[in-house]
């Protein structure tokens, strides 16, 4: 598995034409290895989506309704995991993870599919019936976007600007519970976009180490983030209900999340990226 | 979602490409903007002092008051927290030039209001909260008559626009400049706050009278507000009504109790109410703001409540008579007004969501504000208005200069402890 994503890694950096198109710098050759790494982690992390929903939506369309509330929160992960370069195929991030507010008419919206339309099925309404629709069209776009990606070279602004990214996704729409509105699951979300964040942060962070100031301000952040989101793990290696978090831990949870946006956001240009 | 950026990114289009078609201009640029006010721009209100700014600062035309939580628990973090608040509100408050970055990263300065800020009046105010005090080392310090604000019977409390363990009112003679101020506020100490609501107010300015004095600016029921405030120049009575006295304690001196109320207005409703009837529930004439027992005097001309006894000229539940029945008792709950007025679009039933911005100061919140809206229980304007949110604060002491810094005292008091 890994030889097939370094060779299109090598393809991608052969080619190397994204950061010129964006009117950037070209990225230094120091970042070539956390590139390469990072696209591992999102191939592998694209692998797993594809093989996890297609368990989950097998379980969907054999209408094995616990089967499927179990899989749910799990399968999501590794999308948002990987989601600024996912969100790069805007009309698959938008099939796929589309919130019902994103739709005039929100639930009953035809536009409204993916995860959530299926969430809003299974937990909303406490039926598989009518989801099958939604189930092959899931499988078959991250099918798609599994593809795509693989065939992506990475844009290294993106990339780096990702970690932010990922903590603005946090501020703006998990913070308040919306995400994963039916199931509470939302824990799980917020775990997964804090350690793709970290992802990229731990690779880049040898770049930056020379700033001490800043490199242990935002370890000391992601690591209150943990300490507070361990709180809320059970034994299965999940994560309670959203109405579970306390006003406090989540006052804690927004204020990390703001300053590690805050911070990380100065990622890009630390690199020399514009 | 998609931006256009990232649709760009994937087409492979440069900027350039996008903005190669722009057409060659062959009309004039609009230059007709508004005249700037410059010589209010440059007008500020000093940081130092004694008391905070911003509370017998005579109002201008535009205020914010964001409630925050904060997130730090140790004094140590307090301490950073304010000190951090303190150098935002000096600088904001005082103006200046904005630092510039490598352009690589984010800018130090939204830039709201170009490369040099004007101080344009801005006043930084600080408020704590019960809720504040709520942390180890600063229950036995709370002021002694801080209490959470509770519902009073016509109010309709939403939780999420109540209460906080800070408030922060920011009032300027433009919205820009407190929006400004908010938003490096909120920039610069995302490490220690989450804003917990905001709400934006204005008051119009009034142009003076015929014999040179400054009328009350209308609130949203169109009558003039503000017309039996206390003077905010006269000293000896800012002492009396507003700062905190002896019986707190000892970091609190100098300091005065805030009350914030959002009080939506039913204006529709309002604006098909009889203006005779309008004119009983306030106590006023509208057009005016003269009592009604003098109908053709001034809105600063007193009422004679002693003499209308039975509320045959004023209504004994009129608004203005229940709010100040100026009677020597009632001369201890005297509060300095400082509202503005809100309009914030409209609800789901198609009504305008407007209303005041109710800020009063005192010295003592029983004494002040609690005690007044206790006798304006049940009074008939209340068919008309409806309390949604705010909250108690106490705001501290002023900063008295550069080594000193917001809360200062209290933190010290707290370290003794």
């Amino acid at each position: 598995m890994v030889g097939k994503y370094l060779k299109t890694t090598a393809l991608a950096l052969a080619l190397g034409g994204w950061a010129g198109m964006a009117g950037a710098a070209d990225p230094s050759l120091d970042l070539v290895g956390p590139l390469s790494d990072y696209k591992i982690y999102v191939a592998e992390n694209t692998g797993k989506l594809v093989e996890d929903v297609t368990a989950f939506t097998a379980a969907v369309k054999a209408g094995e309704l616990d089967k499927a509330k179990s899989l749910f929160a799990p399968t999501r992960t590794s999308y948002e995991k990987i989601e600024p370069i996912a969100e790069l195929f805007s009309d698959l991030d938008s099939s796929i993870d589309a919130r019902a507010d994103d739709f005039e008419k929100a639930e009953q919206d035809p536009e409204f599919t993916g995860f959530h339309r299926i969430e809003y099925g299974l937990w909303h309404e406490g039926s598989t019936d009518g989801l099958g629709e939604y189930a092959d069209k899931l499988l078959a776009d991250v099918q798609t976007l599994n593809d795509r990606i693989n065939a992506l070279t990475f844009p290294p602004e993106v990339v780096v600007g990702g970690a932010a990214v990922l903590m603005e996704e946090v501020a703006a729409t998990k913070i308040s519970g919306e995400e994963d509105r039916y199931s509470r699951t939302d824990l799980w979300d917020f775990d997964a976009n804090f350690e793709g964040a970290e992802k990229i942060y731990t690779l880049l962070r040898p770049m930056v180490a020379a700033d001490a100031e800043f490199t242990s301000k935002v370890d000391g952040n992601f690591k209150a983030v943990a300490d507070v989101l361990s709180k809320y793990r059970t034994p299965e290696g999940g994560f309670v209900s959203y109405e579970e978090l306390t006003d406090t831990d989540r006052n804690v949870l927004s204020a990390k999340v703001n300053t590690l946006a805050e911070d990380l956001a100065t990622l890009r240009g630390k690199l020399g990226l514009g | 979602m998609a931006g256009p950026n990232r649709r760009n990114i994937l087409l492979g289009l440069g900027v350039g490409a996008v903005s190669a078609v722009s057409a060659r201009a062959e009309t004039r640029n609009v230059d007709d903007a508004p005249a700037g006010h410059a010589e209010t721009a440059a007008k500020s209100v000093p940081f130092y002092g004694r008391h905070q700014a911003g509370i017998v600062t005579p109002r201008p035309a535009a205020g914010i008051v964001a409630a925050f939580d904060v997130v730090a628990t140790s004094l140590d973090d307090l301490e950073r927290m304010l000190k951090a608040l303190t150098l935002r509100a000096a600088f904001l408050t005082q103006g200046g030039k904005v630092p510039t970055r490598d352009p690589k990263l984010p800018p130090a300065d939204s830039g709201l209001l170009g490369p040099v800020i004007a101080p344009d009046n801005l006043t930084i105010t600080l408020g704590f909260g019960a809720s504040f005090f709520d942390r180890d080392g600063l229950s036995g310090l709370m002021p002694a008559r801080l209490e959470r604000m509770a519902q009073f019977p016509n109010d309709a409390l939403e939780a999420e626009m109540c209460h906080g363990d800070i408030s922060i009112q920011f009032c300027a003679n433009l919205q820009d400049t407190n929006i400004h101020a908010l938003r490096d506020v909120v920039k610069n100490l995302s490490e220690f706050l989450v804003l917990r609501w905001v709400i934006e107010g204005t008051v119009p300015p009034v142009p003076p009278a015929p014999d040179g004095s400054t009328p009350s600016a209308r609130n949203f029921l169109g009558f003039r507000d503000g017309s039996a405030n206390p003077d905010s120049n006269d000293t000896a009575a800012m002492d009396r009504i507003v700062w905190a006295g002896a019986d707190e304690p000892d970091w609190a001196a100098d300091g005065s109790y805030q009350v914030v109320r959002i009080i939506r207005n039913f204006v529709e409703r309002w604006d098909r109410t009889a203006l005779s009837e309008q004119e009983r529930i306030m106590g006023r004439i509208k057009h005016s703001g003269a009592p009604m027992d003098r109908p053709d005097a001034g809105e600063r001309d007193l009422p004679d409540f002693a003499a209308d006894p039975a509320g045959d000229k004023t209504a004994m539940d009129a608004h203005i008579r229940l709010a100040n029945p100026r009677d020597a008792a009632s001369q201890q709950n005297l509060i300095l007004r400082r509202p503005f007025n809100y309009s914030r679009g409209a609800v789901r039933n198609g009504q305008l969501d407007q209303g005041l911005l109710f800020i009063c100061y005192q010295r003592d919140l029983q004494a002040g504000f609690i005690t007044v809206q206790n006798r304006l229980n049940g009074e008939p304007l209340e068919e008309y208005i409806k309390p949604v949110g705010g909250g108690y604060f106490f705001v501290p002491p002023g900063v008295s200069g550069p080594q000193d810094y917001l809360g200062a005292r209290l933190i010290a008091e707290a370290r003794r402890a």
